[in-house]
């Protein structure tokens, strides 16, 4: 009897785990609409039950950030960030690391570039959403010039750092700006524009006329926009074809980091009859790739954001192209001008497009690629409307 | 004494294998019942719309593949008298340690070895902590996430691929309807779910080791008292049951093709309730492991064809409702085997 109950106990114990993890993403939400006292409590509550997992997580962030500081010794040592003619620039990624074949490696490779023409640079990985703050407040206390963090979730810590550090210019990729704040950059992207060429050229291919879309979260912004520019498309060139959608049903936590739930949905899709499948959900919508790319060509797959034709190889039997966010020189360009003097604050629109076709240059039919290139001038301008209204 | 009496000879379970000749009877009516059910709903959502049960079907099955796998190994460990709720963490070692062997190897034989042997030390791990420290078994179990999570976190690097696991198509079968796509055109960890139900099954009930695991996790005395060892079969219990976890972890890599940090993504809690809503037995974890992997397709197929417009989290939170209501519902009448938890003190 005893025992009984003892194992349904932990059992409770072990769901309230997962349900502590459930719960988080609905506060980044909440997060989002700056209810601040929610948060706190939240972020309380979510503390509490996760206790042990955030005690190792921060070893963990520890181990790590010993390791990097151990690289960068000398050059912490050598260049003092305090002196006005160097240019400091510190990155903060998302959740994950610095390599994720996405967001953070796209910014990090701008921030790279401003690091070749002179600058020092230097990256922390987050390893919990907690995290966030600390990781900013890091290079706050280096006295960074400019810090760059990486993501939608990191939109209020950047702007609660932004406040706190007046003489620090930060750049928040993928953070919309409500209110436009003198030394914070938004890079913001028009995802309904890439979604809608994507989506149009998915109209044009396909067989079946049934098209598919695996999706990170709609709690993010952005990937509701890829959806619907997406919707837009296929209406544009293919009234008639079906559109079948899902988004993920976790929270910002595992929305993006599951690609199982991908891959099984994928796979859902094509037992749907869809021939074409547009995965935008990081982690999760690689997984899709990968589970399209198995049916060796006879359906076809589009990613996001970077192109994944480089960063998901195992998806090339599939890839046709990728709805692209040109996050590398957004980031650049956005440095660059706070250079010169002109320093952008509110939203700074980057650049999207479509990636190139690669292997499948021969298989799409030229009149279509014809068409797409016609089409792509006229959306990024905004002569055809996507549909979306944010 | 003779081997004339199976071991359990004891009145607490004497009664018991009674019951399980008669109960088995019983179950399989039962089964019989709940398999015509399902059958004639399967058949009128078919003649509705043929492509969308199929697509639904199919996903059930696919979905429930690892539960099974990982609600098998929490089952032999509880027969044999031991809690594990580290299942979850075999589960993330096996998949990390499946990886990156099938990623440096490029050899998926290979990989789901390595998988099987990482999830079955952490088993013997359990084991020994169970037996020789005669620990309290939740707080193993606990140590093994734990360290699952933070040991994979930690050492994993992004940027590697594996090669990915080909769908095994039965040839001839794969194209009859419904029945084709749903059991029959799946990876082949998808078909060793299947076989491993039917095995357990088999190997618990009908043979020698089934008998003394069993009288192991009942009464644990009168198995040592007929000489049958139960520090080795425990041991080697958890070592088995561990390949199951290593496979279920391996099973996620089927679909994803690649690992992610704390990928299990609460996998090996579910395959807890699933077990205790399975009764112990390889059967009941199979139709409770399909139910989770039915509630996870109908919410993906609910979506793709916008039946109702409701956030997606809602239909997310099904299956975890669930879990709820049937721990609250089948805990209560669940009878675990009466040994479990306790260590066995040998006099």
């Amino acid at each position: 009897m005893r025992t009984k109950w003892l194992r349904l106990l932990a059992l409770l114990a072990a769901l309230s785990l997962v349900a502590a993890a459930c719960g988080s993403d609905d506060d980044d939400t909440e997060a989002g609409s700056s209810d601040d006292t929610a948060e706190s409590t939240d972020d309380a509550a979510e503390d509490d039950a996760m206790e042990e997992d955030d005690a190792m997580e921060e070893d963990d962030a520890m181990e790590e950030d010993d390791a990097m500081e151990e690289d960068d010794a000398m050059a912490d040592g050598d260049v003092p960030c305090e002196e006005d003619d160097v240019l400091c620039v510190g990155l903060v990624t998302d959740v994950g690391t610095i390599d994720d074949k996405s967001f953070n490696q796209s910014a990090w490779e701008g921030v790279q570039q401003l690091g070749d023409a002179g600058a020092h640079v230097d990256f922390i990985e987050t390893q919990d959403s907690v995290d966030y703050g600390t990781n900013i407040g890091t290079f706050v206390d280096q006295n960074y010039d400019v810090i760059v963090t990486v993501g939608f979730a990191l939109g209020e810590a950047t702007l609660e750092a932004a406040t706190a550090n007046p003489d620090t210019y930060f750049v928040g990729v993928d953070q919309f700006q409500g209110e436009a704040v003198d030394n914070v950059a938004g890079l913001i992207f028009p995802e309904d524009q890439a979604g809608f060429l994507a989506g149009a050229l998915a109209g044009l291919i396909t067989e079946t006329g049934t098209v598919a879309q695996v999706l990170g979260t709609d709690l993010v912004p952005p990937v509701v926009a890829f959806k619907e520019g997406f919707d837009g498309g296929v209406a544009y060139t293919n009234p008639d074809a079906t559109i079948i959608a899902t988004y993920h049903p976790g929270g910002l936590d595992v929305a993006f980091t599951d690609p199982t739930w991908g891959a099984d949905t994928a796979r859902q899709a094509l037992d749907n009859g869809a021939d074409v499948v547009f995965a935008a959900g990081g982690q999760t919508g690689n997984g899709g790739l990968a589970e399209v790319a198995k049916e060796g060509g006879e359906a076809f797959c589009i990613g996001v954001d970077t192109d994944q034709w480089e960063t998901v190889p195992e998806a090339q039997p599939c890839l046709v192209t990728s709805a692209m966010k040109l996050i590398t020189p957004g980031v650049v360009d956005i440095v660059n001008a706070w250079q010169a003097g002109d320093a952008p604050s509110g939203n700074f629109i980057g650049d999207v497009g479509l990636a190139s076709y690669h292997d499948f240059a021969s298989v799409i039919p030229q009149d279509i690629q014809d068409q797409i290139e016609e089409l792509t001038p006229m959306v990024l301008s905004g002569e055809v409307s996507t549909g979306y209204t944010p | 004494m003779t081997t004339t009496s199976p071991a359990p000879t004891s009145p607490a379970s004497a009664p018991g294998s009674a019951r399980s000749l008669l109960g088995r009877v019983r179950v399989d009516y039962r089964i019989l019942a709940g398999l015509a059910v399902i059958a004639v709903a399967m058949i009128i959502a078919y003649q509705w719309d043929s492509q969308q049960t199929t697509a639904v079907a199919a996903r059930t099955i696919r979905e429930a593949a690892p539960l099974i796998l990982a609600a098998l190994c929490g089952l032999i460990g509880e027969r044999s008298g031991i809690i594990n709720i580290g299942i979850e963490g075999q589960m993330l070692l096996a998949a990390f340690v499946g990886f990156m062997v099938a990623s440096s190897s490029g050899n998926l034989i290979l990989g789901v070895m390595g998988g099987m042997a990482a999830a079955s030390v952490a088993g013997l791990f359990l084991a020994w902590t169970a037996v020789a420290l005669k620990m309290d078994q939740i707080i193993a179990g606990t140590i093994i996430n734990i360290f699952g999570l933070g040991v994979t976190s930690f050492l994993y690097v992004q940027g590697r691929t594996m090669p990915s696991v080909p769908n095994w198509p039965i040839p001839g079968l794969d194209e009859l309807p419904l029945i084709g796509s749903m059991l029959f055109s799946h990876g082949p960890l998808t078909y060793a779910a299947l076989v491993a139900v039917v095995v357990v099954h088999v190997a618990l009930f009908q043979t020698r080791w089934g008998l003394r695991t069993r009288a192991v996790g009942e009464h644990p005395s009168a198995a040592d008292t007929v000489g049958v060892r139960v520090y080795f079969v425990r041991y080697r219990n958890l070592a088995i049951a561990g390949m199951l976890a290593g496979l279920a972890g391996f099973a996620l890599l089927q679909s994803a093709s690649v690992f992610n940090r704390g990928m299990t993504n609460g996998k090996g809690f579910i395959a807890l309730a699933v077990m205790i809503f399975g009764r112990y037995r390889p059967f009941g974890v199979l139709s409770a492991a399909v139910l989770f992997g039915f509630f996870n397709a109908l919410q993906a197929q609910l979506q793709f064809r916008q039946a109702f417009d409701i956030p997606p989290q809602f239909f997310g939170m099904i299956p975890f409702v669930f879990t709820i209501a049937v721990l609250a519902i089948a805990g209560l009448r669940t009878r675990p085997p009466a040994a479990i938890g306790q260590p066995y003190e040998k006099e």
